[in-house]
């Protein structure tokens, strides 16, 4: 079957089969191999996306259900070189260690920034209870969120 | 490893009830497919007959929260970020909005269905209870019928349903509770988010102002095979007056019952004076109201 979906900003179409995974289609067909699979039963948050602007746990969408969808992988959230501003605050609070949580972090830190721009603790907690992290033991990225949400209230 | 199956996206109820009535035996309807995409991928005995998914998020008919004078109506395909974001629902059924509010995560509640939470019929499953509470209905539909059954009454055994397999739940239709009616949720899981219930209870009462008990409904997740109202229990506590005493005499006798449901288990030592001391906690609320 083919489905077409919209990729990081670009229209794409794609031949693939009924039982394919979203994630395994991101990483194997297109590359984006910035989508991790962690656990594959939707509880660790490394393969997160986001579907229409909601983030989604990529390992428990079928490709064939993104058809005609808005995705967005960590790929697609920077400016071209220009880190998002959610990046550059991971980078400068120390939020990464080993890396493998950090995709999915940003992007559910971006959908929440996104429906909320002004975040309290709690929301953050709650947005990114989803997302496993055995690094850092999200203090910094918590601090990292926090950040970017006044950089980009400021900015308004 | 996946196994093979085809998926078909119906934009019409009649197209899809019409498939469904030819080889339904094969078919497996799919709307968030937190629990059925995982089933699959895991090999669960469950799904293992599996050669076509019917993904049925661009029907009409089981979209869409609707709001009447005497019930609300939720499409089967409703998420429960979709029930998150109703104020309507946030203040007229705090129960549920606040069970909503504790499922999976983020990812898991923008894609999970509530009419998947009571169709899979885990033990665990947190809109249950809450949903026997408020007396909720659901409307199944098929190419030859439609029927409307309690939930109580469609919940038959641990992952088990009165749902043919030629059927889909379209519609949960709750009742609007008179404002006399106050309660609360509790959850325990052994993590914060993506945690399986070891407990849920729901409580929902009338108590007059001279601390008469009107009307209580009592409902338990997890702790017992299925989620299950505790009709003798609140046939009991009609008309009595609620003050402390009896709410001890209530979670005692709660104890004993969920003994009787679920005989006694290895956990039982832990989790029942956990399970006495929340409803005792939960029934001192209502006093409060």
């Amino acid at each position: 079957m083919e489905v077409r979906f919209k990729l990081n900003g670009k229209e794409v179409a794609t031949a693939t089969a009924s039982n394919i995974r979203l994630i395994d289609l991101l990483r194997d067909k297109f590359n984006l191999t910035g989508t991790k699979e962690g656990c594959g039963i939707g509880e660790c948050g490394a393969c997160t996306i986001l579907m229409d602007g909601r983030a989604v746990n990529s390992c428990l969408v079928l490709a064939a259900q993104a058809n005609g969808k808005e995705i967005i992988t960590i790929e697609g959230i920077a400016d071209g070189d220009i880190l998002h501003p959610l990046q550059r605050r991971f980078l400068s609070n120390g939020a990464i260690q080993c890396g493998y949580c950090t995709p999915g972090m940003v992007l559910s830190a971006s959908a929440l920034l996104s429906q909320n721009p002004d975040p309290s603790e709690e929301d953050i907690k709650e947005a990114i209870a989803g997302n496993l992290c055995r690094c850092t033991g999200y203090k910094q990225i918590i601090d990292a969120v926090k950040e970017t949400a006044k950089e980009l209230q400021l900015k308004q | 490893m996946m196994p093979r199956f085809e998926i078909i996206f119906p934009d019409n109820l009649s197209d899809a009830l019409s498939v469904l009535s030819s080889g339904h035996e094969h078919m497996q309807i799919i709307a968030g497919g937190t629990d059925v995409i995982t089933g699959l991928g895991q090999g669960s005995n469950r799904f293992k007959n599996t050669k076509m998914l019917i993904d049925i998020n661009n029907i009409p008919e089981v979209n869409g929260i609707e709001i009447g004078r005497e019930k609300i109506s939720i499409g089967g395909a409703v998420t429960f970020s979709d029930i998150l974001q109703s104020e309507f629902i946030e203040r007229s059924f705090p129960l549920l909005w606040k069970s909503v509010s504790t499922i999976g995560s983020v990812q898991i509640r923008n894609r999970a269905t509530i009419a998947g939470n009571f169709v899979n019929n885990a033990p665990c499953a947190d809109t249950v209870p809450v949903l026997l509470v408020y007396n909720a209905t659901i409307v199944i539909e098929s190419m030859s019928s439609k029927r409307e059954i309690s939930l109580y009454e469609f919940l038959s055994g641990p992952y088990k349903t009165k749902l043919s397999r030629n059927e889909i739940v379209t519609r949960i239709n709750i009742p609007i509770p008179n404002k006399n009616l106050n309660g609360d949720f509790y959850k325990l899981g052994r993590r914060r988010a993506v945690a399986i219930s070891r407990i849920t209870l729901a409580v929902l009462a009338d108590v007059n102002s001279e601390s008469k008990i009107n009307e209580i409904r009592i409902a338990s997740g997890a702790v017992t095979p299925i989620g299950t109202r505790f009709f003798d229990l609140e046939k009991i506590a009609k008309g009595k007056k609620a003050d402390d005493q009896f709410f001890k005499d209530m979670a005692g006798k709660l104890g004993e019952k969920i003994i009787e449901v679920t005989g006694l288990r290895w956990s039982s030592e832990y989790k029942l004076p956990v399970v006495q001391q929340v409803f005792y906690q939960l029934l001192k609320g209502i006093e409060r109201g």
